[in-house]
């Protein structure tokens, strides 16, 4: 028996506007939507960011707390991590991201700033962790 | 993640377009009754002789939004295809409120009265299939024609109301998209002809059988996930809305095309 992190799916009102904002607000890529714009995968590498209709919530069997930008934050956030934080915040923010922190030196060496995503959902822009 | 599987049920979706939930044939095997549960949706419903090729008279009925459950006289070789329209889409579709049509179906001559393009779809058909993408085109067709599109705000409200399976207040609701509770009632009861209040049991209920159902929960495990105070509280949702109580469920599933 082996298990690792696989996906972070959230689910949202409309994919293809949250897939076309990660892409302007964080620089991330899509690597597909599917037709139904029920479904969508960002290219982050070994641990896929999803998004997912919230129709597809309700298909599954699933009751949640729909995200919406008015409402308060719900307790999660994404880390998105950086080369340049203090840019990445400025060009998220510029995108039309909610600003909830600008990026601040952190004791233990890294740089971390929160803004809300189109969905309100908490995205953290740090740099690496030093090491 | 079985992704191959979400797939083809999604571009089966795809293929429906954003006003139709689902689409489904059925065709009865015995006389007796066929219950319908209040599910907060409207259908679309083609009904003829299914023994019959090509099928020659075929029936409109059109079933507005219920709040409890009523039985539906069938005969065996009785055929149904429908579609069922997603909440909002229903005045954009057949061009009247669905609250004019609370607790009540539309046969035949009187869908007509109401909609009269909705003759149309009782032209003679080769077999279901052909009934099937009528009906799809019909709805295609007449959303395109249509003036009355829902309101952006009315859609994510709606998306919020079913993706909480009925368990967000309206208040919460209200205060999670930075409107107010009336205006929350006015999209709800627009949008599907019921009291918000109204529309969210139905939802709840709908979610508790299928914890039950699909999800093979316990009575104790679904009450809770579904939002409901105790078993109990269920249990009477259970018997008021569809008849029945949460220990012995009938067979009460639509045979959906897409299943």
């Amino acid at each position: 028996m082996s298990v690792r992190l696989g996906y972070t799916i959230l689910y949202v009102a409309d994919v293809e506007a949250t897939v076309s904002f990660y892409e302007a607000a964080f620089g991330l890529r899509r690597k597909f939507i599917h037709e139904s714009n029920l479904y969508a995968e960002m290219d982050t590498g070994e641990t896929t960011l999803s998004f997912a209709g919230e129709a597809m919530a309700e298909m599954n069997g699933l009751a949640i707390r729909a995200n919406r930008r008015k409402d308060l934050a719900a307790g999660f956030e994404l880390a998105l991590v950086f080369s340049d934080p203090r840019e990445a915040y400025g060009k998220a923010v510029a995108a039309g991201a909610t600003p909830v922190k600008p990026p601040e030196n952190k004791p233990w060496g890294q740089v971390v700033g929160y803004v809300r995503d189109l969905n309100g959902c908490l995205v953290e822009i740090a740099s690496a962790m030093p090491g | 993640m079985n992704l191959s599987a979400r797939y083809t049920e999604l571009s089966r979706l795809a293929d429906l377009g954003e006003e139709v939930e689902a689409a489904w044939s059925s065709v009865s095997d015995r006389a007796g009754s066929y219950r319908v549960l209040p599910d907060g949706r409207c259908d679309i419903i083609l009904r003829f002789d299914a023994g019959r090729r090509p099928i020659a008279e075929v029936t409109v009925v059109v079933t507005g939004p219920t709040t409890r459950f009523y039985d539906v006289p069938i005969e065996p070789g009785m055929g149904f295809v429908g579609i069922r329209l997603r909440p909002g889409c229903f005045e954009t579709v057949l061009g009247f409120e669905p609250a004019d049509l609370a607790n009540a179906n539309l046969v035949g001559p009187d869908a007509f009265a109401a909609c009269p393009d909705l003759e149309t779809l009782c032209a003679p058909a080769r077999d279901e299939n052909e009934l099937v993408a009528r009906l799809t085109a019909f709805v295609r067709r007449r959303v395109a024609d249509s003036s009355s599109k829902p309101a952006p705000m009315a859609r994510v409200v709606i998306s919020a109301f079913h993706a909480s399976g009925g368990r967000l207040r309206i208040g919460d609701v209200a205060n999670m998209h930075a409107i107010s509770e009336r205006t929350v009632q006015r999209i709800v009861f627009g949008a599907t002809g019921l009291a918000p209040k109204t529309f969210a049991a139905i939802l709840r209920f709908h979610r508790a059988l299928r914890l039950l159902q699909d999800h093979r929960l316990s009575p104790a495990d679904a009450a809770l996930e579904a939002g409901f105070s105790d078993q109990a509280h269920m249990s009477r949702v259970f018997r008021r809305m569809g008849g029945f109580s949460p220990a012995r469920l009938p067979d009460v599933t639509l045979v959906s095309l897409h299943d």
